[in-house]
């Protein structure tokens, strides 16, 4: 009787193991095993002889497995096909991954184990919450850590010598949406909306700086709350100021509504959004023909990527063949970028020290010919330039590049 | 002047909606003494139920006969959901304290925002195109959408169908009556059973047909949206006086056009703090409400 008891007993703390689990991951994964614990068993302590070790690190379950699937298929392909053509310096690149579910917890565990598996080099995370509690722990163990996606600025503001990113911050975005709309359309009065989260409030800001750098007026600068559907008394406001173009820096859940409610108020005022609008859910919100005005700044679709640059279109075409399916946005790419940045410093410096690979990526790395277009970084690790472009939807919902 | 004119409409929409739902809140407590914390997500269920009609004969709603026919088979399901809702959360609690039927009512709100969540998914529903015309008229300036108009007839339209339904009919008469004294209403052979089925069958029916409405409107519908509406006509029924009808209609109205006035006077993202200033300046300064009830008639 007692046997039994233990047993329940035991099965019950599993299942309450199993739940908080899945609660950590965010919801979706459902107390899914990480795949990890599998791979960090199987290559045991230690460093291996004769390989290099290089880490990713991104959500592999939950909400962005997406992307963080993306990055180890995009980053395993292409090590795959370095090794085969005899690795870097006479080593084979030896790939560990690690799931950290897109949550801040999670990444400082990820990190801490890929630290201890002794990776000279780590890509990731995905988004910037997960990215930054991972940054210190990197640093400290003087690994060389680049995020292919993570935007929020004072991720860099924190001085780490040894980390860069191969995404823009959105300083970048918004100096292309402000010469965009002032140069290329000649929009002169420009009212900018954001929703007060860190990146639409930064992004805001950033493009106030640079239309009124360009000579251009900024007239009305305001936040709309994302919980509450109705904008009409923002836009009846906004409407006095009579801009000749709005500027939305938010999600694309309130992106569409934003577009709808203003062409229903009569506001027929040009309306961009910031990437992170490049979402179908925006055209299915706004509707076909008001989606079909909207101008969307983002970084450009690996489609576009493949149309003007040989070394894309060869990456994508093989992940393609690969996967049975082209990756499915710039992130993967850029995580491509990340990695391709981290062998030719090897390569180029033959060491595998962090400190002195991110010396050569501050100093000696100029116009590194990415994926994703031209890849300098600045002294604070982030990348310089611009690679945005603006999109509009098609009939379909696909995005396509603009056209006046 | 044209700005404040559109803000005015602006509320006076959202301020219609407000009023619809903020009834179902006032008739319960105006019978019972307790609020419905439930009631928001029958609203939002309204919305979902609206939504899958919507999608599943889209071409049928597109026509006006169509839409009405859905919004009222929609409201008359989640009219049935709030009948049964109070056959199991409320009844068998009519002789207890009021903290348990408070539990009840949130155990009833989760279950159902839970149950509409592994439904239809966690995302954003989206209310097919084009149900509404677009069509716009400009009066003074004031731009007026056909779905505007159509939000402020329909529910001005209820609130007099039920105000009249209280105030001039003899079961009207008998609610009333429930209201002021359940025991004495007995003894007078009022069918006081009767009469909370009936609030608990009305109160969904306007708050699905407010959902339905919002649906319409912003075409963008989620799982929690009963939480945010259902707080906000819970302000507009205690500003206005809870337990008094035309209290939450007047309510709902002030509260649509002061929150809209602050979003475009003040600043938009202070939207919801400002309409629950409201809702604490009324319990200090005038609990009653602006129409509530003198406290002689209880005595």
């Amino acid at each position: 009787m007692s046997k039994v008891r233990r047993v329940v007993t035991a099965l019950g703390l599993a299942a309450a193991v199993a739940l908080a689990a899945g609660c950590g991951g965010g919801g979706g994964s459902g107390g899914q095993p990480s795949g990890s614990q599998a791979q960090g068993g199987g290559s045991g302590g230690g460093e291996a002889a004769g390989t290099i070790r290089i880490g990713v690190q991104g959500p592999l379950t939950g909400n962005y497995a997406y992307e963080g699937t993306g990055f180890v298929r995009a980053i395993t392909m292409l090590a795959d096909e370095i090794n085969q053509a005899g690795g870097v310096n006479g080593k084979k690149i030896e790939i560990l991954k690690e799931d950290d579910k897109g949550d801040p917890k999670e990444a400082a565990l990820a990190a801490q184990k890929l630290v201890s598996q002794k990776v000279v080099a780590v890509v990731g995370s995905y988004s910037s919450s997960a990215t930054e509690p991972a940054q210190q722990i990197y640093a400290d163990a003087g690994i060389l850590h680049i995020t292919p996606s993570s935007t929020a600025t004072k991720l860099s503001e924190k001085g780490i010598k040894t980390f860069f990113r191969t995404a823009f911050i959105d300083d970048a975005q918004g100096r292309f949406a402000a010469n965009f709309l002032v140069k290329e359309l000649g929009k002169q009065k420009i009212a900018l909306v954001h929703d007060n989260s860190t990146y639409a409030k930064g992004l805001a800001e950033w493009t106030k700086k640079y239309v009124e750098e360009n000579g251009a007026q900024v007239v009305f600068f305001d936040a709309l709350n994302p919980k509450e559907k109705d904008f009409s008394p923002l836009l009846t406001k906004l409407k006095g100021t009579q801009p000749d173009a709005i500027f939305f820096t938010g999600y694309f859940s309130e992106g569409g509504l934003l577009l709808k409610q203003a062409r229903d108020l009569g506001i027929e005022a040009t309306f961009a959004a910031g990437n992170a609008n490049n979402n179908p859910e925006f055209f299915k919100i706004a509707g076909k023909d008001l989606a079909k005005q909207a101008i969307i700044v983002s970084e450009p679709m690996p489609v576009d990527l493949a149309a003007q640059n040989p070394d894309a279109k060869k990456f994508i075409d093989s992940y393609k063949q690969k996967y049975g399916e082209e990756p499915g946005s710039v992130w993967i790419v850029s995580a491509a970028d990340a990695f391709r940045v981290i062998v030719e410093a090897i390569t180029k410096t033959g060491k595998t020290d962090g400190k002195a690979l991110a010396e050569y990526l501050h100093t000696q790395l100029k116009d590194f010919p990415g994926l994703t277009g031209p890849i300098n970084f600045n002294e604070k690790g982030d990348r310089t330039g611009t690679i945005h472009r603006a999109y509009t939807f098609d009939d379909n919902g696909t995005l396509v590049p603009f056209k006046k | 002047m044209q700005a404040f004119l559109q803000q005015i409409v602006n509320g006076l929409t959202i301020g219609s909606v407000y009023a619809l739902v903020a009834l179902g809140y006032t008739m319960v407590f105006g019978v019972l003494k307790i609020v419905n914390f439930a009631h928001g997500e029958l609203f939002m269920l309204g919305a979902y139920l609206g939504f899958t009609a919507a999608v599943t004969w889209t071409e049928v709603a597109r026509t006006a006969t169509g839409l009405i026919l859905f919004t009222l088979g929609a409201s008359l399901v989640v009219a049935v959901v709030g009948l049964l809702v109070e056959r199991v959360a409320y009844r068998p609690l009519r002789r207890s304290s009021r903290l348990a039927t408070v539990v009840s009512a949130l155990g009833v709100s989760i279950f159902l925002q839970n149950a509409v969540m592994l439904l239809y998914g966690p995302n954003y529903q989206v209310y097919p195109e084009g149900l509404v015309s677009d069509r716009a008229w400009q009066v003074f300036g004031v731009e007026i959408t056909l779905m505007r108009a159509a939000i402020l007839a329909t529910s001005l339209a209820l609130m007099a169908g039920l105000y009249f339904f209280v105030m001039r009919t003899r079961l009207g008469m008998a609610t009333r009556a429930a209201a002021i004294d359940q025991d004495t209403a007995r003894l007078m052979g009022i069918d006081v059973d009767a009469i909370i089925r009936l609030i608990f069958f009305l109160g969904p029916l306007l708050g699905a047909v407010a959902g339905i409405l919002v649906g319409l409107f912003y075409r963008q519908i989620n799982f929690t949206m009963g939480w945010t509406y259902g707080m906000k006509a819970f302000t507009a029924a205690i500003l206005g006086g809870i337990g008094n009808i035309p209290g939450a209609m007047v309510g709902g109205l002030l509260l649509g056009i002061l929150e809209t006035l602050g979003a475009g006077y003040v600043s938009a993202a202070w939207k919801d703090a400002l309409a629950f200033f409201i809702l604490i300046g009324i319990l200090i300064l005038r609990p009653t409400g602006l129409l509530g009830e003198r406290v002689a008639e209880k005595v």
